[in-house]
């Protein structure tokens, strides 16, 4: 007989999910996702300055935050025909790079090594660094005055925790260092953007900071202890829990989904060649965007943004008599809290009418970063645990790509004063769609500007992909698919479903779309 | 210096007085006080109970949190709080998360933080939590708590998502007004930490605070730390000898006039009462006029509607009791500033009442807390 589980908070992520799932001898037989918060960020752009954009979508959320002001600017880029100038392209590259770091590696310690760790191995621990004896002291003494918040409760380790305990000993210091690490992180940032969370400083046009030559010096040092902790910490903890206590999770291809994959270019190297460019920032992409279906990866599919739909069938919105899809631009939308059959915020967003896996995995797979490849003919399969390797991979990748974009900036502000931003006033009418592949996936902004106000803005983003629930055809979204099959031995401890679910690193805020309650204007938005 | 350093016993006696006294500086109290922390932070026994409840938000407060590095956020989370909720951090999932905030508001006496603003509308169905709306979680917590702190602008007024569809408010506050939503929980210490997001100095303080003397500081009429908020960004910004000269940026791309105020560009420094000018963000790195973008006045009510557009100077201002304002119609000046109307801005807040041009709040005109 099928036992109905509801996760419900589902923790170490972003924003409010649920997660229902049905069990039957002892494995995952169905799935829901459902996003339980939502806050009309469409409603409240409707008849701003478009200029406010980017400082309020950066506040959809706090963890991915200035993904979506560089997003939001480069939709208004495109709209109002700006070429941001090199110095403003380069910050908006390495905001985004020392993102990617940051995030990641926190995703990994802070959201989600509890679920592979059994803490309580610290108490064993028998070596002699002093740092880890410490460690351990300290969590000893919180286990004897029985408070060991917020590491308890949890749920019971099972056969693929880790409970060495040297291993655990190390990682759980390693959880402690990152998040030191990220403070770092946000501290350099701030430099190039202003604040940290938040970059305000990246507007449409560029970057308005102008960071003086000994600034950048000062940055490129805190920059390299970065990437060290990346290269000499976070890296080398992934693949030593994935190939050695998960190998078996990795082998047996946990979490995976159907085998659509999608993802956007990003980290322009180069200035736009043409108009088109400006809708990803500028050309000569670090990583390339394009579409994966079925698992054909020969060849990737190339990306039109025209494929893009979204439905509301089980989501608590409305659409239009005979309207089942809709393509972003068009956006109506309309709330409907109580509607029948509904069950989430989320939107389901499809390409080419199928769901896609957005984020790590996809980009590693479309771009066939040579680590993943390895992995994979070493036995692995895509999955929960190939999304943490994808991870990992690429914030080496894009820290050390960084510091080559740190020396051109430096070099520019030896030559003299920074200058980031290029001043436009705003057109009286204008259409201009932004792409970033965020650390969570593909990240589209698209803006209608009428009057000189926004007449329709709409985001879809890589959260709304992964957690999207039931199309109209009803086709699972990815989270759905991706916990079939799951083991859950003991209904009490579904702790294979929040890995797998964490393994997307999920963040709601994000994924709510956004509500436009003008219902019967339809416009279509041809997408260059 | 790791401020919560003194609780090691190995901390020589003068180490502890000097890591005290930080203490204070923090909180922007008098260093007069150290023996009064020393003594307080000696006796203290255990770890206070902290309950960080997350509702219509975008996690930035909690991010903001753990930027905390002179103490760093560790040291808070591992020695001197018990963060018994947080469903950003916490390892629990589910019914086991339930549990443990059901456990912890049955015991009471917890910190309460509220981030995120609470929506009403709809009866709160635009954020539900275990099925349950957020509206009320926060009630059944607030009930129980001995402090509420509300971090951000989102849980001290409603923050962005008060101008959407939700009828989002913040606890006490729907903007400027008081909502009464919560009333029945009675009278209980609220402190207000807004801006957007919350800097995670003046959360850390407030703790230390209440940890020390065991009472919240000195608070404004919108019960935000006279200390952090009774000072104005115009009267202190580092830019305002190029506002007296009438020097404004109006191209962002002229290395000519970097360093220039930021009034043409829209900042509503005037009506912004912080300390970002003192305190700077992220480990006294960098701030928003620091790195050239206008200062929206997100510590303020008022923020986001009143302040949009966030990029221009507002040349038509709505003003409580005076109506549409066209300051583009009247030419001022005011301590040398020449660009048209500006003065004008100034002279018609001040009239007015909410938005005051002189950085006067109310707490410091009457010499009191209201």
């Amino acid at each position: 007989m099928a036992q109905r589980i509801v996760i419900d908070p589902m923790t170490r992520i972003e924003g409010h999910l649920k997660i229902e799932v049905e069990v039957e001898n002892g494995v995952v037989k169905d799935a829901w996702s459902a996003g339980t918060m939502a806050r009309g960020w469409e409603v409240l752009l409707k008849d701003r300055d478009p200029r406010d954009a980017p400082y309020i979508t950066s506040r959809v959320c706090g963890v991915c935050e200035g993904v979506h002001a560089i997003a939001s600017a480069q939709a208004l880029d495109h709209a109002f025909g700006t070429e941001i100038p090199e110095a403003g392209r380069i910050m908006r590259n390495l905001f985004c790079a020392g993102l990617y770091m940051h995030d990641h590696f926190i995703h990994f310690y802070v959201l989600s090594a509890l679920d592979y760790l059994d803490i309580m191995a610290v108490a064993g621990y028998s070596g002699n660094d002093a740092g880890l004896l410490a460690l351990k002291d300290k969590i000893v003494a919180l286990v004897q005055k029985s408070d060991t918040s917020p590491f308890t409760p949890r749920y019971e380790p099972d056969e693929f925790s880790v409970n060495d305990p040297e291993i655990v000993t190390t990682l759980v210091s390693h959880y402690i260092k990152s998040i030191e690490m990220k403070a770092k992180s946000q501290k350099l940032l701030s430099i190039i953007c202003g604040i940290q969370p938040h970059p305000n400083a990246i507007i449409a046009g560029g970057c308005t900071a102008t960071p003086s030559r000994e600034e950048l010096i000062e940055f490129r040092e805190l920059w390299e202890e970065q990437v060290k902790f990346v290269n000499e910490v976070y890296l080398p903890d992934v693949i030593a829990v994935g190939t050695g206590p998960l190998l078996p999770l990795a082998a047996a291809g946990l979490g995976a989904t159907q085998g659509n994959y999608l993802c956007y270019p990003m980290f322009p190297q180069d200035a736009p060649t043409s108009p088109n460019d400006y809708v990803l920032g500028g050309s000569n992409p670090l990583v390339g965007g394009g579409a994966i279906i079925g698992g054909e990866l020969n060849p990737v599919q190339v990306l039109d943004f025209g494929e893009i739909t979204e439905a509301v069938e089980h989501s608590w919105y409305d659409y239009p008599a005979g309207v089942s899809a809709l393509h972003p631009s068009e956006g109506i939308t309309e709330f409907d809290v109580r509607k029948d059959g509904a069950y989430s915020f989320i939107k389901a967003p499809r390409y080419n009418q199928e769901p896609m896996e957005v984020g790590p995995l996809a980009r590693g797979l479309v771009n066939r970063y040579p680590e993943l490849m390895d992995l994979i003919n070493a036995g692995a399969k895509a999955g929960a645990v190939a999304r943490h390797f994808c991870r990992a991979v690429e914030s080496k990748l894009v820290g050390e790509a960084g510091l080559a974009w740190i020396d051109r900036l430096i070099e520019l502000a030896t030559a003299g004063p920074i200058i980031g931003m290029k001043d436009k006033l705003v057109p009286r009418s204008a259409r201009g769609m932004g792409a970033w592949d965020a650390p969570r996936g593909a990240l589209g902004h698209w803006v209608d500007i009428e009057g000189y106000r926004i007449k329709n803005y709409q985001l879809v983003v890589p959260s709304t992909w992964n957690a999207s629930p039931r199309d109209e055809k009803q086709m699972r979204g990815p989270y759905e698919q991706s916990l079939i099959g799951c083991p859950v031995p003991d209904v009490d401890n579904p702790i294979n479903v929040v890995r797998i679910i964490r393994s997307f690193d999920p963040c709601l805020a994000c994924a709510i779309h956004l509500i436009d309650p003008e219902t019967n204007d339809i416009k279509v938005y041809k997408v260059s | 210096m790791d401020i919560f350093e003194l609780r090691k016993p190995e901390l020589t006696r003068r180490d502890f007085i000097k890591a005290a006294g930080a203490a204070l500086v923090l909180l922007g109290l008098s260093q007069a006080l150290t023996p009064k922390v020393v003594k307080a932070l000696e006796e203290y026994a255990g770890k206070p109970a902290v309950v960080w409840l997350e509702g219509q938000d975008c996690a930035g407060c909690v991010e903001s949190f753990l930027n905390s590095l002179e103490p760093d956020a560790v040291s808070i989370l591992l020695d001197t709080i018990s963060l018994r909720y947080n469903e950003t951090a916490m390892a629990a999932s589910g019914y086991q998360a339930e549990n443990a905030l059901a456990k912890t508001v049955e015991e009471g006496g917890y910190i309460l933080v509220i981030e995120g603003a609470i929506p009403l509308a709809e009866d709160g169905l635009y954020c539900t939590i275990g099925g349950k709306p957020f509206k009320d979680i926060v009630r059944e917590c607030a009930q129980n708590a001995s402090v509420i702190v509300c971090v951000g602008s989102c849980a001290t007024y409603g923050g962005i998502p008060r101008s959407g569809p939700t009828d989002a408010v913040g606890y006490l506050y729907r903007g400027t007004q008081k909502h009464h939503y919560y009333d029945d929980v009675g009278n209980k210490p609220v402190i207000n930490l807004p801006t957007c997001p919350l800097h995670c100095e003046r959360l850390v303080a407030v703790i230390i605070h209440y940890l020390t003397f065991g009472t919240v500081p000195e608070l404004d009429e919108f019960q935000r730390p006279v200390a952090f908020y009774g000072e104005n960004q115009h009267e202190n910004c580092e830019r305002r000898g190029h506002f007296d000269a009438g020097r404004f940026v109006t191209d962002w791309g002229d290395p000519e006039q970097q360093g220039w105020c930021l009034y043409l560009k829209g900042c509503k420094g005037p009506w912004a009462n912080q300390d970002c000018w003192k305190r700077l963000w992220n480990n006294r790195t960098n701030y928003c006029i620091q790195a050239n973008h206008p200062c929206v006045a997100c510590s303020e009510p008022e923020f986001y509607e009143s302040v949009s557009p966030m990029y221009e100077r507002q040349f038509d201002v709505e003003l409580p009791g005076i109506g549409r304002v066209d300051i583009d119609k009247v030419m001022w000046t005011i301590g040398g500033a020449v660009a048209a109307g500006i003065g004008l801005d100034m002279a018609v807040s001040k009239a007015t009442g909410r938005w005051k041009g002189n950085g006067e709040t109310k707490a410091n005109k009457e010499g009191k807390e209201s």
